[in-house]
């Protein structure tokens, strides 16, 4: 398998595409696009169910995705054109997309594999903090900490809170010495785990181009760590994204994008998200060329994406993309709640089980407490996440969806409420890198509650 | 709300321009002052349309409508207006940006727009904007707030940057209202870095906006 779309003709077309505003594009092509699609195809929740249970659903989905994406495009902000390629274009290069992947090095090697709705082998676990600050002295006991746990299979980082011990500044010198002490930083994490071949999707600390070209270079980057980049929302490149993504074509990288939808955005609704959350997955593999395809869903108020609604169209889309191509896809935990705290590990059954049951090939996170809250993150979450992930293998679609609503009940009327729990240096020997025992406890509790729900943890 | 003005809600609801400009035209005709509309009618749909989007009963795409449709209407009642009655539809000129390395902008769109649906003129110079560009762009306004977005830690500096920047102009630093918003900032950042008010939605943003100002009634925050 190989991506078809060549960095060539995608520059060429965001040279020669149909000129429009921004403003335009985002009402005229998005949101009446989108809004389009869902009537045409009829896409409505029955409200029954979080885990979708309806394929043909899943299959309108797809079907709209397809043809809004066909019709609307991608928006170039540098030259204010929009980059289009036909609907035949798009189905060619979907058959020709990467349906596996090696990730990582040595005996640390893994495949991330298209999976099926209901596989029976659970998505790859990246068990990591995903881009949440953390003290630079705190950085490798972190990072050991997720790494050292053998349900993780993948990793990527925290954010570096200084270089040098001053404030990172994007675009400046600074930026490339942090993105360079990241790579550096995790793989000494790796070694002293003892799995110094690991999986890592880097580089974090590389918001513009220049870190990511500096640190994803061909000097002291390891192969099988990903090349990853983030799309403008809704459905936007620029000058900056092609940079990085030219550099990591020619790196023979693995290219690892995500577009991250708002809900109540452009998209409107659940309805709208599930079709643009799948049209902006197909977008990351014809347009980007990429080999795996992420997405971490917010919502507009609790910045999080375990709510009912989040988890409905979440699973509805992967279900679109597993069952109508052979993409591999991944997701972000983000949780409201914090280390040390139940709600964080409901918030993974809930998230963990709708993900295994529909065709995600990877999981990053939890990203817990949000992700803005510095230090609050640790491996034992990720421990966790990764064996509900597995138990959800187990049990059908419609068991899981009782776990999942059981899951939610437990913290749904409680979204507001910053339990952010307490940071890694409260709840872990730092020196061991081991869980203390209130955090063990929880955990222990925690699991047995939710095994006595249904699910065989 | 006066039944004569239902049209024109239906209108801004439905975000339909041209029935807005018609019922706007035959308002006029009728005798109604473009001060009745917006305090009878325009203001309160928009404040309703404002709740239903922080409590996400719409979404983007129709309040992004209905700020349309007002403002097609405001162009078409401008010529109307008698000297002070701009200053009353209007509660003050706000710039908005995410600031300089950072492009994430759909947060500060539906700050922008709460705000603009809330009776503000906002002057929105989108993602990445350069602290020079912002406080330029604030004192040519004369702006009563600079609204300031961002998400990436590395470029909160240039949030400070801004702020520092503004405070330091001759013009403007003494009277600006300065906010700060987006995924790693905090009340406390905000405070320890000379911001005058943090908020973490855009329903909290519209309502800081009022507290600083001293704008008493706002029954969308309510």
């Amino acid at each position: 398998m190989k991506n078809t779309t060549k960095i060539f003709d995608l520059f060429e077309r965001s040279l020669t595409g149909p000129i429009m505003t921004e403003k335009d594009f985002d009402m005229k092509c998005v949101s009446v696009g989108i809004a389009k699609a869902v009537k045409k195809y009829d896409i409505t929740f029955d409200d029954k169910h979080i885990i979708n249970q309806d394929d043909a659903l899943a299959d309108r989905v797809w079907e709209a995705a397809v043809e809004f994406l066909a019709e609307c495009g991608v928006y170039h902000q540098d030259t204010s054109r929009i980059i289009k390629f036909s609907r035949q274009e798009i189905e060619d290069a979907l058959r020709d997309a990467p349906s596996e992947v090696r990730l990582g090095n040595g005996t640390d090697t893994v495949v991330e594999r298209w999976r099926s709705v209901d596989d029976e082998r659970p998505p790859l676990n990246a068990g990591s903090p995903v881009g949440t600050p953390i003290a630079n002295k705190y950085f490798v006991p972190v990072m050991q900490s997720y790494i050292k746990e053998p349900m993780v299979d993948v990793t990527t980082g925290a954010t570096l809170e200084t270089v040098g011990g001053m404030e990172i500044r994007t675009r400046s010198a600074l930026e490339i010495l942090a993105a360079w002490e990241e790579v550096q930083l995790i793989k000494h994490a790796a070694q002293m785990a003892g799995r110094p071949g690991m999986p890592y999707i880097g580089v974090q600390m590389s918001v513009s181009d220049v870190g990511h070209i500096s640190a994803a270079g061909r000097g002291d980057y390891p192969s099988g760590y990903t090349h990853t980049l983030g799309i403008i929302s809704e459905l936007k490149s620029n000058n900056e994204i092609f940079n990085k993504l030219a550099h990591s074509i020619m790196q023979g990288g693995i290219i690892d994008p995500y577009a991250n939808p708002i809900y109540g955005g452009l998209g409107g609704g659940k309805e709208g998200q599930a079709v643009l959350l799948t049209a902006e997955m197909i977008a990351l593999s014809v347009f980007f060329m990429s080999a795996c395809n992420g997405s971490s869903p917010t919502h507009p108020v609790f910045f999080n994406d375990t709510t009912k609604d989040l988890l409905m169209y979440q699973s509805l889309s992967y279900q679109a993309i597993a069952r109508n191509s052979h993409i591999l896809t991944n997701l972000t935990l983000t949780p409201v709640g914090g280390p040390g705290t139940k709600k964080l590990l409901y918030e993974c059954v809930a998230f963990g089980t709708m993900c295994s049951k529909s065709g995600l090939t990877r999981v990053l996170g939890p990203r817990s407490a949000t992700g803005v809250i510095s230090g609050h993150m640790t491996g034992l979450e990720a421990r966790f996440h990764g064996e509900v992930m597995h138990a959800a293998t187990k049990i059908d679609r419609v068991a899981a969806d009782k776990i999942v609503k059981k899951a939610l009940s437990m913290y749904e009327d409680k979204m507001g409420e910053h339990e952010f729990g307490k940071p890694f240096w409260e709840l872990y020997d730092v020196e061991k890198v081991t869980p203390n025992k209130e955090w063990l406890d929880m955990y222990q509790e925690v699991k047995e509650e939710v095994a006595g729900w249904g699910l065989p943890l | 709300m006066d039944n004569k003005f239902e049209p024109l809600a239906d209108s801004i609801r439905g975000g339909d321009i041209d029935a807005g400009i018609a019922v706007v035209r035959e308002l006029v005709a009728g005798g109604t002052s473009p001060l009745e509309m917006f305090s009878g009618c325009i203001e309160p749909t928009l404040n309703v349309l404002g709740e239903q989007f922080a409590t996400l009963d719409i979404f983007l795409p129709e309040l992004m409508i209905a700020g349309d449709v007002v403002n097609a209407i405001q162009d078409e009642v401008a010529p109307l207006l008698k000297q002070g009655d701009s200053a009353s539809i209007t509660k003050g000129k706000a710039v908005v940006a995410t600031v300089y390395g950072d492009l994430h902008d759909i947060g500060k769109n539906m700050v922008s727009l709460m705000m603009q649906v809330n009776g503000f003129e906002m002057f929105d110079l989108g993602v990445d904007a350069s602290p020079k560009d912002l406080v330029a762009k604030a004192e040519a306004e004369d702006a009563d707030l600079l609204c300031l977005s961002g998400l990436m830690m590395p470029s909160m500096p240039f949030m400070r940057e801004t702020i520092e920047m503004a405070r330091a102009n001759a013009k403007i630093g003494n009277k600006i209202k300065i906010m700060v918003g987006g995924g790693p900032v905090t009340a406390e950042w905000a405070m320890e870095n000379d911001a005058d008010g943090y908020a973490d939605d855009a329903m909290g943003a519209v309502k800081k906006a009022y507290e600083l100002l001293g704008i008493e009634s706002m029954s969308a925050a309510s």
